[in-house]
């Protein structure tokens, strides 16, 4: 599960580590990571609380040294094309801080003096974009931290970024809000960049993006394509009737079904192909005369999934 | 990195500390309404019983109101240093700063220029209200010449610049400004003028910064007294040289090495 595609103009992965460890004391937070993050996608970021996913990305940014391994960016070996890389790189790290005593306006404009003229040029559109263009003249020590939040995202813009790194960008949002955001990370990665979404919520990885990787005590556990970690379970679907008891007993005998497991008034079918062999499930049951008002292929979702790979390693630590 | 990048960042500095309310106020009061207020109380004494008490004005009091302007205007550069060095530290945004691929010695080097440009103006003006408070209220008192004006504006703005430079470099140094400005008043305004009258620590003693800039005072007096009177001019001046470089290397180097 660690072959992923690769899109957009780079020719390389957005971000790409190897052996990537960093140490405190004789603690590794971050633990020989071997992460590719493709180009032109929405990539999740997951794990639990304390899993190593901030200094994983502090450690990519260079806010602090690796203990071991490399690192690119866009193709950029780090730390010697950093400034190249961070130039097309907006980041926000644990959540976003700011000079609470000026206004959200005069925040970007400090950060864009940092970044060059043309971030200045792009203040009052990244503010509109986020939302804040009419609260952009209140001082920030006033803003809600849904508010602050997209600021931080303002920020990352202003240096039309190839590549956006948001460590919890979801944190302290309200539904509404959240629901925005998500539209416009897909906008983002429709504009042709890439957004690395770290996060704990697994829904909103599930819903947001197209490729994910999964951490857990400082270890890179699994990554792939959302399909691919997550999704439909081949050939199995799940169906409802009127009569579970019967149906089990008229498919345990079928010819297109390779197994039948009853849960929650649910029959979960494991069939020996696709489309095709589900039709005459369906078939077989209507023709006995039963009442089927359900059927959808299984999915394992990433809470899931999240949920086994992490029991597991409880259960092996 | 362009000359326009650096001004904008110099800007944006310079607006970081302007914005600060409280800051800036107290900045302006220590710095530019204290000295006045002093003038106009001796001028209503003067008025009052003009047998007891002499003229406001005139070059003498100028020395005087100079040398309290210089001990605010310190307490104020301290304040300003202080905000400059560990103010994007305590926001939290100076790794935001350093995620953006800036050079960190960059981001700390553009810390002085913000500071002065909002600490010499406040300073000038301060000078400029005396020296006109003493030419006003000279009376039958000799005003200031342009050459005296001119050399306590020099003494006056290192004075006071050096405190600032010594707050932004202990300020990047530990990162915080409560701790700094803490310290350096203390420096300041007691344990270094307690040193200075410490015999026998001898010529030790010219290696105190307060005592050293006293060294460029036009006369003699200020807290500095015989220790930076017999003070030749060139140890005076190293020194502060050396507590400036210590003080802003250390917090480049702290800049440029901490975890951001």
């Amino acid at each position: 599960m660690t072959t992923l595609p690769l899109r957009g103009d780079h020719g390389a992965f957005a971000i790409e580590t190897h052996g990537l460890t960093k140490r405190f004391g004789a603690r590794a937070a971050v633990d020989s990571v071997d992460l590719r993050v493709p180009t032109g996608c929405a990539f999740g970021f997951l794990g639990p609380n304390g899993a190593g996913k901030t200094t994983l990305i502090r450690t990519v940014l260079g806010l602090t040294p690796a203990s071991a391994g490399t690192v690119s960016i866009l193709g950029l070996p780090q730390p010697d094309h950093r400034v190249a890389a961070l130039a097309q790189v907006g980041a926000i790290v644990e959540e976003p801080r700011f000079h609470r005593h000026l206004t959200g306006r005069e925040n970007l404009t400090v950060a864009a003096a940092v970044r060059g003229p043309e971030a200045e040029g792009r203040i009052e559109a990244v503010l509109e974009r986020v939302g804040l263009g009419n609260r952009a003249a209140e001082r920030v020590g006033a803003y809600s931290m849904g508010m602050r939040q997209r600021l931080g995202i303002a920020r990352c813009l202003l240096s039309d970024p190839a590549l956006l790194i948001l460590d919890e960008p979801m944190n302290g949002v309200d539904p509404a809000g959240i629901h925005e955001l998500r539209r416009m990370f897909r906008d983002l990665v429709d504009e042709g960049r890439t957004v690395f979404l770290s996060s704990h919520l697994l829904d909103e990885i599930e819903k947001t993006c197209d490729a994910v990787a999964i951490v857990d005590q400082g270890r890179l556990i699994t990554q792939g394509l959302m399909s691919e970690v997550a999704g439909p379970v081949k050939n199995t679907v799940v169906i409802g009737c009127d009569d579970p008891e019967r149906a089990r007993i008229l498919l345990g005998n079928h010819r297109a079904v390779r197994g039948v497991t009853a849960a929650a008034g649910r029959l979960h079918v494991q069939l020996v192909s696709g489309n095709d062999a589900a039709a005459a499930v369906n078939r077989t049951l209507v023709e006995a005369g039963l009442a089927v008002f359900h059927v959808e292929p299984e999915r394992v979702s990433l809470e899931d999934r999240f949920l086994e790979i992490t029991s597991r390693l409880g259960v092996a630590s | 990195m362009t000359a326009h990048i650096l001004s904008r960042m110099i800007s944006a500095e310079f607006l970081k500390l302007r914005k600060r309310r409280s800051l800036f106020w107290w900045s302006l009061i220590l710095c530019c309404v204290t000295v006045p207020v002093v003038y106009a109380v001796l001028a209503v004494l003067h008025l009052s019983d003009a047998a007891h008490y002499g003229p406001a004005g005139g070059a003498e009091n100028l020395g005087h109101s100079l040398e309290a302007l210089a001990l605010l205007g310190g307490i104020a550069g301290v304040m300003i240093g202080a905000t400059a060095g560990a103010g994007d530290i305590g926001a939290g945004v100076f790794r935001d700063l350093v995620a953006t691929g800036r050079s960190r010695l960059a981001l700390f080097g553009v810390r002085l220029p913000g500071a002065l440009a909002l600490f010499v103006p406040l300073m000038v003006a301060g000078l400029a209200i005396a020296t006109v408070c003493s030419i006003l209220l000279a009376g039958s008192l000799a005003n200031p010449s342009a050459t005296l004006v001119l050399h306590y504006a020099a003494w006056l703005l290192v004075a006071t610049t050096l405190p600032l430079i010594l707050a932004l470099g202990m300020a990047s140094l530990l990162g915080s400004r409560t701790i700094t400005v803490g310290v350096l008043l203390g420096w300041q305004l007691a344990a270094a003028p307690i040193l200075g009258h410490l015999d026998f620590l001898g010529r030790i003693r010219d290696g105190i910064s307060v005592l050293a800039t006293d060294r460029l005072l036009p006369v003699t007096g200020g807290r500095g007294g015989d220790v930076a009177a017999s003070m030749p001019l060139a140890v005076a001046l190293v020194v502060i040289a050396v507590w400036a470089a210590v003080a802003l290397g250390a917090g480049a180097w702290r800049t440029r090495t901490m975890d951001a």
